[in-house]
């Protein structure tokens, strides 16, 4: 459940963000949206894929963090396992509202990080915003811009004909398929035949690195493949549980 | 004589003109200048515009003249369409219905489905209609879904589709892409005169706005009155009404009651005392309207059963009345003249088969468009032979959907049933299929228009038995049989948890449109 009210620094003042668990609020999510600004800082682990939203099928930017819905692959004994974590699980629990064509800064009142009661406050004594909200906001703003440059970003692409359906297979062990759908990604193809005029505008636009970033960053589906790596902090059975599932995993994608 | 053909003049818009235009000029890509295509209009006389359903050819269609799904879908008030449902088509109580999906029943060809679901059925294993067992398409439209999702890329289906669409909208709409986009020219003016030339070609066409209009090649658009093919050329008119006894239709647009009203995603049909009821949904409005035999009813009875099909709304609505002479050219090329549309011939819009000739016509010119003016006689008998049959093909199946209701409120369905208004080639359909069931060895032209699955859901759609007494020794394959009925449920399940309703998809395609991949 979430219940979304805008940020009101007495009503608020008391709030305490539990940042040991932000992260657990994208525990059991396969994909998470992230925005072309971050894309440098995902390719150390993430693959960045499109997805199309199933609200609207408008395209977006994933990392993906598992093969199938529900699982991450990155959420191992309680922790999520990586240097870099996307913005959009970072900013939990606030969010962006808009009133009156004004944004501002909502919260999730239901969120798991307010139960607690321990942890970073938002407002100190005199109602005054602390450094912690700060960074947030910083993060928020960062958010706000990067999606709006990233539907400019797609819509490049697509005018282009640069985005290509995605066929990921995965051969277990069982001998048993699995074939991951709904993903998309660049089509090198057609990029390698764009001509002068229209790279001179990617480049312009400052597309071309985050299209040359999205193909780099599909070798990071060898490594999801092979991430139980991360089980020698696991506990025993739990080793034993992600081993079973590497096994099943190794083979082509 | 050998002079390449360039020019084609098409007298009439509606929909026949603009979509053969269309399909003409991006076939031999006429913005380029490599032919010339005229489509003379008149500012005077409005469109028929009835035509509202289309077969799933019409996604391919659309596709080749360049236009989107998305913009289509918001310019012409389309809807998704599904199929058609029958309702009191057999007994005509309230609980008798079939439908005929877009689909092939599941795993056709791999077994004879119908026979093992016939036998299920005789041994009260299942109460399923036969469309209900072998085929998802009909749970989705029960439920009032989509056939596919707002993720699914245009043209894409998660179940075969047509469409339903404002025939008004869809000139305007093709009319404004064919000369914006594909270079068709407009000439806004009536024909007053047809002037031939000395081997009986017309040579051109004399306007009241816009002088004398020559051309190599001319298509007759011009609706009903067949002002080129029917009407200068003489070609006679074969009537059907000794077969298809209906001859007039009702018309009305209701409006939904409310914004957020379900749109059915099939055609609903409903059979009255002496004719039929069509109810199709669009965006804005549904398109409702009675079809009769005044032989058999009269205005006033047909006007109060669809004053009681449609209710409290009926009151506020202008009726349109249009006559239908059931029937088609003998010919529908001659000398240098082809007819498209309602000039070449109109038969109840029982299977949405209008619009769906008029496809296939455009698409049989633009591909075969003759080079000059030598071989166009041969591309002519090839036109006529291939047409005459599909006529023949399409009025076999309309009465199909006659011959065998068990209804006897009006001598229209006995007299329906009479031997002596049964073609021939039907008749002997009829008896082969007493022992196997329609397959697509019966069908056997490249030119067919409706395939054997199509007989199969209207066959035993309408309770028809056939007696497997002599092929037992082929129906062993009994658990491949099993496999298909299983694969169907779980079919149905599958798209009962994923696809949306109807209206909500056509909303998020009017908000959001859908992606091209």
């Amino acid at each position: 459940m979430t219940n979304f009210v805008a940020l009101h620094n007495q009503l608020h003042q008391s709030l305490r963000i539990d940042t040991q668990r932000i992260e657990a609020v994208g525990a059991a999510n396969n994909m998470v949206p992230v925005v072309i600004s971050e894309f440098l800082r995902l390719v150390v682990h993430y693959p960045i894929v499109f997805t199309k939203s199933s609200e609207s099928g408008n395209f977006l930017c994933v990392s993906l963090l598992g093969f199938e819905p529900g699982e991450n692959l990155f959420w191992i004994n309680n922790q999520w396992q990586s240097i870099y974590t996307p913005l959009n699980i970072m900013r939990q629990p606030f969010f962006i509202g808009q009133e009156n064509n004004q944004t501002l800064i909502c919260i999730d009142t239901d969120s798991s990080t307010l139960k607690t009661g321990q942890g970073e406050p938002i407002f100190d004594s005199m109602g005054k915003e602390t450094d912690y909200l700060q960074k947030i906001k910083s993060r928020l703003a960062e958010l706000l811009d990067g999606e709006s440059r990233t539907r400019g970003f797609i819509k490049a692409l697509l005018e282009l004909n640069l985005i290509m359906p995605m066929a990921l297979d995965i051969s277990f062990a069982n001998a048993q398929q699995q074939r991951v759908q709904g993903l998309y990604t660049i089509n090198e193809e057609r990029l390698a035949q764009l001509d002068a005029d229209q790279l001179i505008h990617l480049q312009e636009q400052g597309y071309l690195q985050p299209i040359y970033t999205m193909i780099a960053s599909l070798g990071q589906i060898y490594a999801l493949i092979q991430q139980p790596i991360y089980t020698m902090i696991a506990s025993l059975g739990q080793i034993y549980a992600l081993i079973q599932k590497k096994n099943e995993r190794l083979g082509n994608v | 004589m050998n002079k390449k053909i360039t020019s084609i003049v098409i007298v009439g818009g509606g929909t026949a003109g603009w979509l053969t235009a269309g399909r003409i000029a991006a076939h031999h890509r006429a913005q380029d200048g490599n032919i010339k295509v005229t489509l003379i209009e008149s500012p005077n006389i409005p469109i028929i515009g009835v035509g509202e359903g289309t077969w799933p050819t019409m996604r391919s269609t659309l596709l080749k003249l360049g236009i989107t799904e998305t913009d289509f879908i918001r310019e012409c008030d389309a809807s998704f369409k599904q199929g058609a449902k029958f309702s009191r088509w057999v007994t005509g109580a309230d609980d008798d219905f079939y439908y005929h999906p877009l689909m092939l029943p599941q795993g056709f060809g791999k077994t004879n489905l119908a026979a093992h679901w016939q036998a299920a059925r005789n041994n009260n294993q299942t109460q399923q209609s036969f469309s209900a067992a072998t085929c998802f398409q009909e749970a989705v439209c029960e439920q009032g879904l989509a056939p596919k999702l707002i993720t699914t890329p245009e043209f894409n289906s998660v179940a075969n589709y047509a469409y339903h669409l404002n025939a008004g909208k869809f000139s305007a709409f093709l009319q404004k892409h064919c000369c914006a986009k594909l270079g068709v020219q407009q000439v806004l003016a009536d024909v007053t005169g047809v002037n031939p030339a000395e081997n009986g070609d017309i040579a051109s066409v004399t306007t009241e706005q816009a002088g004398v209009i020559g051309g190599d090649l001319f298509i007759d658009c011009t609706g009903f009155q067949s002002l080129l093919l029917g009407q200068h050329l003489q070609v006679p008119f074969i009537d059907c009404s000794d077969v298809l006894f209906i001859d007039t239709a009702l018309a009305v647009q209701v409006p939904y009651e409310s914004d957020d009203a379900p749109i059915a995603s099939h055609t609903l049909s409903t059979a009255q005392e002496a004719g039929w009821i069509w109810d199709i949904g669009l965006v804005h409005r549904r398109g409702v309207g009675h079809v009769y035999s005044s032989n058999h009813t009269s205005e006033e009875q047909a006007t109060e059963r669809l004053q009681s099909y449609v209710g409290s709304a009926f009151k506020n609505l202008t009726v349109r009345k249009i006559p239908i002479h059931s029937g088609h050219r003998q010919l529908f090329w001659k000398n240098n003249c082809v007819a498209v549309g309602l000039s070449a011939g109109f038969l109840e819009p029982l299977e949405a088969s209008a619009i769906v000739l008029v496809e296939l016509s455009a698409s049989m010119i633009a591909e075969q468009l003759p080079a000059c003016r030598e071989v166009m006689d041969i591309t002519a008998k090839r036109f006529n032979d291939t047409f005459r049959y599909r006529w023949e093909r399409i009025i076999d199946f309309l009465k199909l959907h006659y011959i065998l209701s068990k209804r006897n409120d009006n001598s229209f369905w006995s007299d329906n049933r009479d031997p002596a208004t049964i073609p021939q080639s039907l008749q002997e359909l009829m008896q082969l299929w007493r022992y196997h069931p329609p397959g697509d060895h019966d069908f056997t032209s490249n030119n067919e228009v409706f395939p054997a699955a199509s007989y199969q859901y209207v066959l035993y759609g309408m309770g028809f038995e056939t007696d497997y007494s002599f092929s037992q020794h082929l129906l062993h394959d009994v658990a491949i049989a099993q496999e298909q009925f299983n694969k169907n449920r779980k079919n149905i399940d599958q798209v009962m948890r994923s696809l949306p309703s109807n209206r909500d998809l056509l909303t998020k395609i009017h908000l959001h449109g859908l992606q091209t991949i």
